[in-house]
């Protein structure tokens, strides 16, 4: 089994509405590659307590499906904690629980962002094509740089 | 100074997405507002052709917030399919909901204190949007969001350990429960190793209702007469004594001023209730049948059940129940913002009915499912956090879904909230010069306070921008902010 130690991987969605399932998907890819699935976090959404559960690990990775147009069908970035504010809880921002994690537990996990971009959103179950292209491109990224 | 029409959308903290549309007449007064619900689910034809058995899993997905009470709404409707009404439940199946019941309203409520409500209590509605939110909860209250944040989970914790997961978990089966609870499970909640225990939340919850008091004491004046109307208010109640009940019971309905309206048997709802539809929103206005559209709507949630109900059953509560009740002289509650102190009072009978079901080593029993003469038709009514929840659901001989109605708490609010948006779009927006982003959030509080939830299902990176737009009478845009 391959160890993620002291990183969460946490992904995004929804997998009942097509490619907002993104996130779980990369980490069914992850889990199906070895990786510790203690480590591997389903979420609807995040909620103000993942600030609570990621103030106790060292690296913090989110994934999320995107709907706008990205240059290769996926992106990979540091995040920082904002002073962003959320409209509904329904989408409290990955850097909005950085920002909380820092206020009130006092830690400051390094953190990173993937987005996927997906092209469809209706209630069913299933990738769509160029989503999944995408996917398998973000993950072969992910493996091939992250643990260098 | 032409006629305009000023869109907030969407509404920030509440759970979802909706547009505020407040039209403003030639010579800047209020001529009317409301409150659209753009979104469009399509569960009920969605579900149609499933099995009966996949509806507790399938509806959860309406809502990433209260999928609990979805999942016991539907499942207490699909225990009659199989011939089993909520009295002939095995009693550990029944309190085993019940526990799962009372963890997701503890943390519903104590999310929607500390998350959605108390920027504008601890800061004030006149205060900086920037500084109206969660962080600055945080920055300036740590305890208190320490509190919120584990108030919150222990109610997650409790329905992990109930239905397999935080969100989205399945404890219900047709007729009962899949698993019981075990002693160690139980352990977990009681001994404080790993997370604050019961008597903690309790407590903590008191203090909150502590907080709420003192501060409507000192803030009366606003709090008091802020969206504030008469109304008619809904419920639950215990079929036997009246009493406060979440899961099963009778509807009441009392009007503004006390007298009984409604007391049913909660399956003869379709008799007493019809829906309204407007061309602007795609959420329905339920009311009695018997006052009709104008005078048959009722408020729900944490102030209704207050107004509705003859005491509470655990013994904090029902004493702060009855300085609640003081305040008003025994008469219904129609002052909005006294929601929030109500929801409070919840939190803390919450707290309590979880600590009484924690210590009943009837929940470790293992009668959990029965079955009877299967039947075609079932209906399923709880009090979800935000109120009044109904399933409906008809089935073929085969068992297939054919036909589904679903009436959710926030439905139930809808005439409610739209007039909230117009009594404080007359108190804040007439003749006034200007537009300020305190007099919008005013409005937004107004619906807050309700606690709705316009419910999403995809949330992908990217989308929710507040766009607030002014438009004259031809429909031009004359202003727009963005946030």
């Amino acid at each position: 089994m391959k160890k993620l130690d002291d990183t969460l991987v946490i992904g995004i969605g929804n997998n009942t509405r097509q490619d907002d399932g993104l996130g779980w998907n990369f980490l069914e890819l992850l889990e199906n590659e070895g990786f510790n699935a203690d480590n591997l976090l389903q979420k609807y959404q995040l909620m103000v307590e993942d600030s609570e559960l990621i103030s106790a690990y060292k690296t913090v990775i989110f994934i999320d499906a995107c709907k706008s147009e990205l240059k290769i069908g996926f992106s990979f970035e540091h995040l920082n904690p904002a002073e962003e504010v959320s409209f509904s809880t329904h989408s409290v921002p990955p850097n909005q629980i950085l920002n909380l994690c820092k206020t009130i537990y006092t830690k400051n996990p390094k953190a990173y962002l993937i987005k996927i971009q997906g092209y469809n959103w209706d209630i069913g179950i299933g990738l769509s094509e160029p989503a999944k292209t995408n996917l398998n491109n973000a993950f072969t990224y992910f493996i091939e740089n992250f643990f260098r | 100074m032409l006629a305009r029409k000023i869109i907030i959308d969407p509404i920030t903290r509440v759970e979802g997405h909706g547009k505020v549309t407040i039209k403003l007449d030639e010579n800047g007064m209020v001529n009317d507002a409301f409150l659209h619900i753009v979104e469009f689910r399509g569960f009920e034809k969605f579900i149609q052709g499933h099995p009966y058995w996949e509806a507790p899993v399938l509806v959860q997905r309406l809502c990433g917030i209260c999928p609990v009470s979805h999942h016991l709404a539907a499942a207490k409707a699909i225990d009659q399919l199989v011939g089993i009404d909520p009295e002939n439940l095995s009693p550990t199946a029944t309190k085993l909901r019940k526990l799962l019941h009372f963890g997701q309203v503890f943390q519903s409520h104590a999310l929607h204190f500390f998350y959605l409500a108390s920027p504008d209590l601890l800061f004030g509605i006149d205060a900086p949007a920037e500084k109206r939110n969660v962080i600055a909860v945080a920055a300036t209250n740590r305890e208190l969001a320490k509190k919120g944040i584990l108030m919150r989970k222990f109610g997650q914790e409790i329905i992990k350990a109930l239905a397999g997961k935080k969100i989205h978990g399945i404890l219900a089966v047709p007729g009962g429960v899949h698993k019981t609870f075990k002693a160690e499970e139980r352990a977990y909640f009681l001994d404080g190793m790993l997370i604050p225990n019961v008597d903690t939340m309790i407590a903590w919850s008191k203090e909150m209702v502590d907080f709420i008091k003192n501060y409507y004491l000192e803030n009366a004046s606003w709090i008091d007469n802020f969206a504030a109307f008469p109304s008619n208010h809904l419920s639950l109640v215990r079929k036997e004594t009246g009493a406060f009940e979440l899961y099963d019971g009778r509807l009441r309905s009392v009007d503004f001023e006390g007298n009984e309206l409604l007391n049913i048997a909660d399956v003869d709802y379709r008799d007493h209730f019809k829906e309204a539809v407007e061309p602007w929103s795609y959420l329905k206005f339920p009311y009695m049948t018997k006052y009709g559209r104008e005078n048959g709507w009722n408020r729900v949630g944490p102030l209704a059940r207050l107004n509705t109900c003859a005491y509470m059953g655990t013994p904090l509560a029902e004493k702060e129940r009855q300085i609640f009740k003081e305040y008003t002289h025994n008469k219904p509650n129609n002052m909005t913002m006294h929601t929030h102190w109500a929801r409070l009072i919840e939190l803390l009978y919450s707290a309590e009915a979880m600590k009484e079901f924690l210590l009943d080593d009837t929940l470790m029993n293992n009668d959990l499912v029965r079955k009877g003469t299967p039947r075609q038709k079932g209906i399923g009514i709880i009090e979800a956090p935000r109120g009044t929840l109904i399933h409906e659901y008809h089935t073929d001989a085969k068992g297939l879904i054919t036909k589904c109605n679903l009436i959710v708490s926030t439905t139930h609010n809808n005439e409610a909230m739209n007039r909230g948006v117009r009594v404080v779009a007359k108190s804040v927006l007439n003749n006034k010069p200007e537009i300020t982003e305190p007099m919008l959030n005013q409005i937004e509080i107004a619906i807050r306070a309700n606690d709705p939830c316009l419910s999403c299902a995809t949330h992908a990176l990217g989308e929710m921008p507040l766009i607030v737009q002014l438009e004259d009478a031809y429909g031009n845009i004359i202003d727009e902010k963005i946030r």
